[in-house]
């Protein structure tokens, strides 16, 4: 079990796309308290990069690891490793390639220079959007054959959580504004794991002029502290979801 | 040692097995032979647990297939396409094996053609750097490294040139002399003529013949494998 972890780590971080992303990070982490005096500024920085960035890059590369990796797949498969431990390896190797990446670019200088309950905060929602869109990305090449079509529909979805699904919601709101809509927004925000992110950060800053109205409603309707656990919870459910539907695909696949 | 019960696979609409019964016995030397697209890589996959099929029982060694991995112990395989990670040098690929299977306890590897094909020469080189040939020499060696009681080789001879193909050859018959079982699909029947000792004949995910080659050369009075296989084909077709 550990060797396939460990061999697929070992493999991501030969490859030149992963240096450059943990770079990217650790410049933007490490840059932004050296240039900004203001650590609160920093945060909501970091909190762009956590929602844009940073599930773009982690179910971009994902999915074009996973068909790069498709020989390696393979060899496994003839050998007496089951099928479950072989998408177990893959899933967790690859995961803990851009964990580490970001602890070390985003999580580390976040801690130093500014330990707070947000920058907490901000590192457990960077890591689990870097898991669930590990995982959306996977899900989508595990169930097709082809690498471009998989790369439109990651980038898809990527857009639809990114931007799409907030000008839903927003066109929502303007349309129904004569409506109690507030529970209904609400609800619908736990569809989206980058809003559920966005709203356990800024929730514990100044800013809640960002949390925009679903952030607001949500603020009002649970308090802080337990919004935030109920975020969690929700964003635990977003990154085993995706796995239980991987490993289900994979054991029943041809390959 | 396998045995294959009322096997079927549809990719889409396309049938490429239909229930095929197989038994494979120790010491059976098995030429798997039919058309393009008759399904003899598909039945092989089957047996290796790449491709899952839609219905049917495949045992090997008495277990059932799906119930535990640990079958695949007993299998080499040599895949007709020889394709490996890129970046991973040779020897890399074959200490990857060992730490994979590490903790299987009895085994004696065989390093037999490892040692005949010259391996050590481009052990340090990139596995995406190896011509074809090359790449099947490391993919024939690394089918028998851990001598496994079955070998299954799909193709095996048509990248190779002919030197390594009578080493392997060779190392096919020392096997079966062994008491292993060995199944080996190809076109070239010349080929099989030296290797085998029975014929799985497949067409449209069926089985057309299923003879011990001794029986099919005193059916046909032929000595030569090509020979029986064409007039078998041409005696059936004019019964039809």
């Amino acid at each position: 079990m550990n060797k396939i972890i460990s061999n697929i780590t070992l493999d991501l971080f030969q490859s030149k796309a992963i240096l450059i992303y943990g770079i990217l990070l650790a410049v933007l982490g490490w840059g932004l308290f050296v240039l900004e005096s203001q650590p609160e500024k920093v945060i909501l920085a970091i909190l762009q990069i956590n929602l844009v960035v940073l599930p773009l890059i982690t179910s971009v590369f994902a999915t074009i690891y996973f068909y790069k990796s498709s020989e390696f797949i393979q060899l496994l498969l003839i050998q007496p490793i089951k099928r479950s431990r072989i998408i177990w390896g893959f899933f967790s190797g690859l995961n803990l390639g851009f964990i580490a990446c970001y602890l070390l670019g985003i999580g580390l200088p976040l801690l130093i220079f500014y330990p707070t309950l947000a920058s907490g905060l901000l590192i457990v929602s960077g890591l689990f959007l870097s898991v669930i869109f590990t995982g959306l990305a996977l899900l989508v090449s595990t169930h097709q054959q082809d690498k471009s079509r998989s790369m439109g529909i990651v980038l898809l979805i990527w857009a639809f959580f990114s931007f799409i699904f907030d000008g839903i919601q927003l066109w929502v709101i303007y349309q129904f504004a004569e409506y109690p809509i507030e529970e209904g927004i609400l609800a619908s925000t736990f569809l989206n794991p980058v809003s559920i992110s966005r709203i356990i950060v800024v929730m514990q800053t100044e800013a809640s002029a960002l949390l925009g109205l679903s952030g607001a409603v949500f603020k009002d309707f649970f308090g802080s502290m337990v919004g935030a656990i109920i975020s969690i919870a929700t964003l635990v459910v977003w990154t085993v979801l995706p796995y239980i539907f991987i490993r289900k695909r994979f054991l029943s696949r041809d390959f | 040692m396998i045995s294959v019960s009322k096997l079927s696979k549809q990719y889409g609409n396309q049938v490429v097995l239909k229930d095929v019964d197989l038994e494979f016995a120790k010491g059976q030397s098995v030429a798997l032979i039919g058309p393009n697209g008759s399904g003899k890589t598909t039945l092989i996959k089957s047996i290796l647990g790449l491709v899952v099929p839609d219905e049917g029982k495949i045992e090997v060694q008495g277990a059932n297939i799906r119930t535990s991995p640990n079958y695949r112990r007993d299998i080499g395989y040599m895949p007709q396409l020889s394709r490996f990670p890129e970046q991973m040098q040779v020897r890399q690929l074959f200490s990857l094996i060992d730490d994979l299977r590490k903790g299987e306890d009895g085994i004696e590897k065989d390093l037999s053609l490892y040692e005949d094909f010259q391996i050590d020469r481009i052990a340090r080189k990139a596995l995406g750097a190896l011509s074809g040939g090359m790449k099947q020499q490391v993919s024939a060696a690394l089918a028998f490294y851990y001598n496994p009681e079955i070998i299954i080789l799909d193709e095996p001879t048509a990248g190779l040139d002919p030197v390594s193909n009578e080493i392997l050859k060779a190392k096919i018959n020392r096997q079966i002399s062994l008491g292993r079982l060995v199944v080996v699909t190809s076109h070239i029947l010349s080929d099989l003529d030296e290797i085998c000792n029975h014929v799985v004949y497949l067409m449209e995910g069926k089985i057309y013949m299923n003879a011990s080659i001794d029986q099919i050369a005193s059916e046909t009075g032929e000595q030569k494998l090509n020979k029986m296989i064409v007039k078998l084909i041409e005696n059936k077709n004019s019964d039809e």
